[in-house]
Parts: structure tokens; sequence; C-alpha cells
């Protein structure tokens, strides 16, 4: 060990009761400048190879290892470690911003190769008009009606909507899960009873679903509309607000 | 009936009306995220014209797996591990088609350390030092780095030894540790 060394670690020392965190944070805040270039073989790192290092940072540096909390050496490779991990992902989100927006008609081309199939769910049957017919309509295109009822009400955007239920049996009682995410200022409670009502509405003009009860589930908060944006939503503000 | 601007919904949302058929939801996850992955892309596959194919595919195996997706805040990661998948599969396939050898440098070029030197901002120099990197280096550094892969999982995505894998990050974390501390 060199003074140069020994200065170090007499900066270094840790207190022993700090978190796994506190210690990782403490370490990258070490002397960055002190790492020597050379300095990565466990001959250099007070007998521990860079690997058990990085591995010691990805469990959390839990439990705790004071011959690597006391090295000097370990710290600054830790600080190291942590340092390349910070500028990792932020590297590839600045190279992201290097590269153009996806272009419109390669987006149609993607858009294009999906297939709606894969998202359509089961097939809900209709009542039939003879004894012929077997009219059915997707369990896609019912989750898009309760999106389309949903998202009108002012403030509400459908996050997710689910058919819980024996759905492919007409007749069988479905209980309809609706999560949603409301628009901050937008009064929840008013916002959950609306979406409720007009999500029982449509299903109850447009299928034959016999549904049980429509459970709405408030699941994220989203930021209010900046002004400019607010009049599509002024269709449904115009209507008074006259439930409950 | 007006529609919702969907254009600045979070992920999660985006993510749960996509799963539940929602193409326009869906339209806006690739707007926000196309770049990301082709700049990911371009780092395992390099400035290919296969960037468009593979990002392409991976948002049309995304739509069909959306189920799979337990969180969909985590839409970004999942598409990232995704799109790693494809690009290992491209890789496999030139191999396939070419019989040369890969000529593999095993080290930095010697002049690495001044490249690095020179950028304008750590993420700059990050990404210069990741280009210095041999091929397999580099690649199972972002797999553990980015895509926060355990050893396990890299291993059998790229079919390789854990043992293999582990010697490759150890090399490639010296690797970038040093060219890295040419750039402060």
């Amino acid at each position: 060990m060199t003074p140069h060394d020994d200065e170090l670690g007499a900066d270094l020392r840790p207190d022993g009761t700090g978190a796994a965190d506190a210690r990782a944070a403490s370490a990258a805040e070490t002397h960055p400048d002190e790492l020597r270039l050379d300095a990565l073989e466990p001959e250099d790192l007070d007998g521990h190879s860079i690997d058990e290092l990085a591995d010691y940072l990805d469990a959390g540096m839990l439990p705790a290892d004071p011959s690597i909390d006391d090295s000097a050496a370990c710290q600054n490779a830790l600080a190291a470690i942590i340092r390349l991990r910070q500028s990792s992902l932020g590297s590839l989100e600045a190279a992201a911003a290097q590269e153009p927006p996806a272009d419109e008609s390669w987006i149609g081309g993607v858009l294009a190769n999906i297939s709606l199939e894969a998202r359509a769910g089961r097939d809900v049957p209709l009542r039939a008009e003879s004894p012929t017919e077997r009219p059915v309509m997707t369990e896609g295109a019912i989750r898009s009606l309760v999106r389309s009822a949903g998202d009108v009400v002012p403030g509400v955007v459908i996050a997710r909507c689910s058919l819980d239920g024996d759905v492919v049996r007409l007749g069988a009682p479905v209980r309809v899960t609706v999560e949603l995410a409301v628009r901050a200022g937008s009064p929840i409670p008013d916002a959950a009873d609306r979406v409720r009502s007009a999500v029982a509405a449509v299903l109850a003009e447009q299928t034959d679903l016999v549904v049980e009860a429509v459970d709405v589930r408030v699941r994220d908060l989203l930021p209010a509309l900046p002004d400019d944006h607010g009049s599509t939503h002024d269709h449904g503000s115009t209507h008074d607000q006259d439930g409950a | 009936m007006p529609h919702q601007s969907l254009v600045d919904l979070d992920d999660a949302v985006l993510a749960g009306r996509s799963s539940d058929g929602d193409v326009r939801a869906f339209e806006v996850l690739i707007r926000r995220y196309t770049p990301l992955l082709r700049a990911y892309a371009r780092r395992t596959l390099g400035s290919t014209d296969e960037l468009d194919d593979v990002v392409q595919e991976t948002f049309i195996t995304a739509w069909g797996r959306l189920d799979a997706l337990e969180d969909g805040a985590k839409v970004k990661s999942w598409l990232m591990r995704i799109l790693s998948r494809k690009c290992i599969d491209r890789i496999r396939a030139r191999r396939d088609h070419d019989d040369v050898t890969e000529l593999e440098v095993a080290a930095p070029r010697d002049d690495a350390p001044d490249r690095v030197a020179e950028a304008r901002s750590r993420e700059e120099a990050l990404e210069t030092a990741l280009a210095e990197l041999p091929e397999q280096q580099r690649r199972c550094w972002l797999m553990k780095e980015v895509l926060e892969y355990r050893y396990e999982d890299i291993a059998e995505e790229l079919d390789l030894p854990v043992s293999t894998v582990r010697g490759l990050l150890s090399r490639a974390r010296k690797n970038m540790i040093r060219l890295m501390e040419a750039w402060r």
C-alpha cells in the first residue's frame, strides 16, 4: 500500500452503521479521480476482483463485507462501477435523442402488420334474430365500446377493461372491471360514477351481456390538460353534473 | 365523439389500452420508443439497414404478447428485451450466412482512450468506449447494465456457458472502467 492509499483510507473510514444505499452513495462520491488505471486486479483491490465488487453492488452491498467496505481501493472501484452504471442508460437515452423520430410511413407499415385478431379475445355471443344465426362480437370490440364510452367522460381516460365471467355463454352473468386514469382537478367519485353509468349504458344498448356489476378502479392520476386542449372536453362539461 | 389525445398518457395506461386492442395507444408507444429502440439496435447490430426491420419486428412481437406484460409501467424495458432477442437472432443469422470467420479484436484499439477523451459529454464518452469494446463484450455489457439481465439470462440468450459470460463481462468491465477513466 502506498502512502497515497493510506491518505485515501483515512478519508474513507466508513461509520459501519450506514445502510447499503448510503454506503453505495458515499462510494460514488469518494475521490473520483483517484482510481489508478491499472488497479483493477485483485492484488490492487485488497484481494477482491472487480467482478466480486460488481456482484456485491448488485446484491445491494448486503450482507455487508467489511473487507470491501473498509478498503479504500475497493471503494474507489465501486465508485467507478456506479458511475458507469449511471451513465450506461443515460448514454442510451442521449443516443436515442440523436435518432430521427419514427418515420410516418414506417409506422404505417408496423400497424399494417400487427394482427388485430391477436388482441380480439373471446367471441361473445349476441342474441340471434333467427335460429340459423350465430352472431358474435369479439371481446376486443366490447372493450373498444367501453373505452369509447368512458373516454368521453370529462377528465377520464380508460386504462384497461376486463370482462370476468363465462362470456362465451349467452345470458351468463358478467362482471366488468374498468381501470381509469383521471386528470388532476377532476372530482374522482363523480368521474367514477359517470364512467360506471356510461359503460353500463353502452353495454346494455350494444351487447347482450348480462352485466352483474361494473367495477371502476382509479389507478392513475394524470396531469391536468393544458388549456388549449380543453376544448375537446367542453362537449362533456356543458352537461351539468347532476349526478348524486 | 371527440378523440382523446393519447400522446401525453403514461406507459401504464398506454400499455393497458394496447393490451385491450387499442391500436391508437400502441401507435403512441411506437412513436415514443422507436428512437430508443433504434439506438439500442444500432449499438448491438451497428449502423445497418436492418435497424428499421428489427424494430418493426419488435413491435409486432410485442403486440402479440401484450398479455404477458404484467406491469404496463415497465413496457420500455420489456420492449428493449424483446428487441435484444431480435438483434441476437439477426447476429446468428449473419453468422449462418457468413462463412468468413469474424475478425474480432480482443481488446480496444490502442488509441481508444484518446478517442474517449475527446468526447464532449459523459454520455458521448460512454458511447465511444462502448463502440471500442469487442462485439461479444459489448453485447454482454448492454444486457447486464442496460437490460439488467442476470448472468444466467445472458448465458441463455446468447447460448453460452455462464462461465464464458462472466469472463466476457469481467473484461468488459475492466475495459469500460479504464476507457472511461480516460475521459475525466
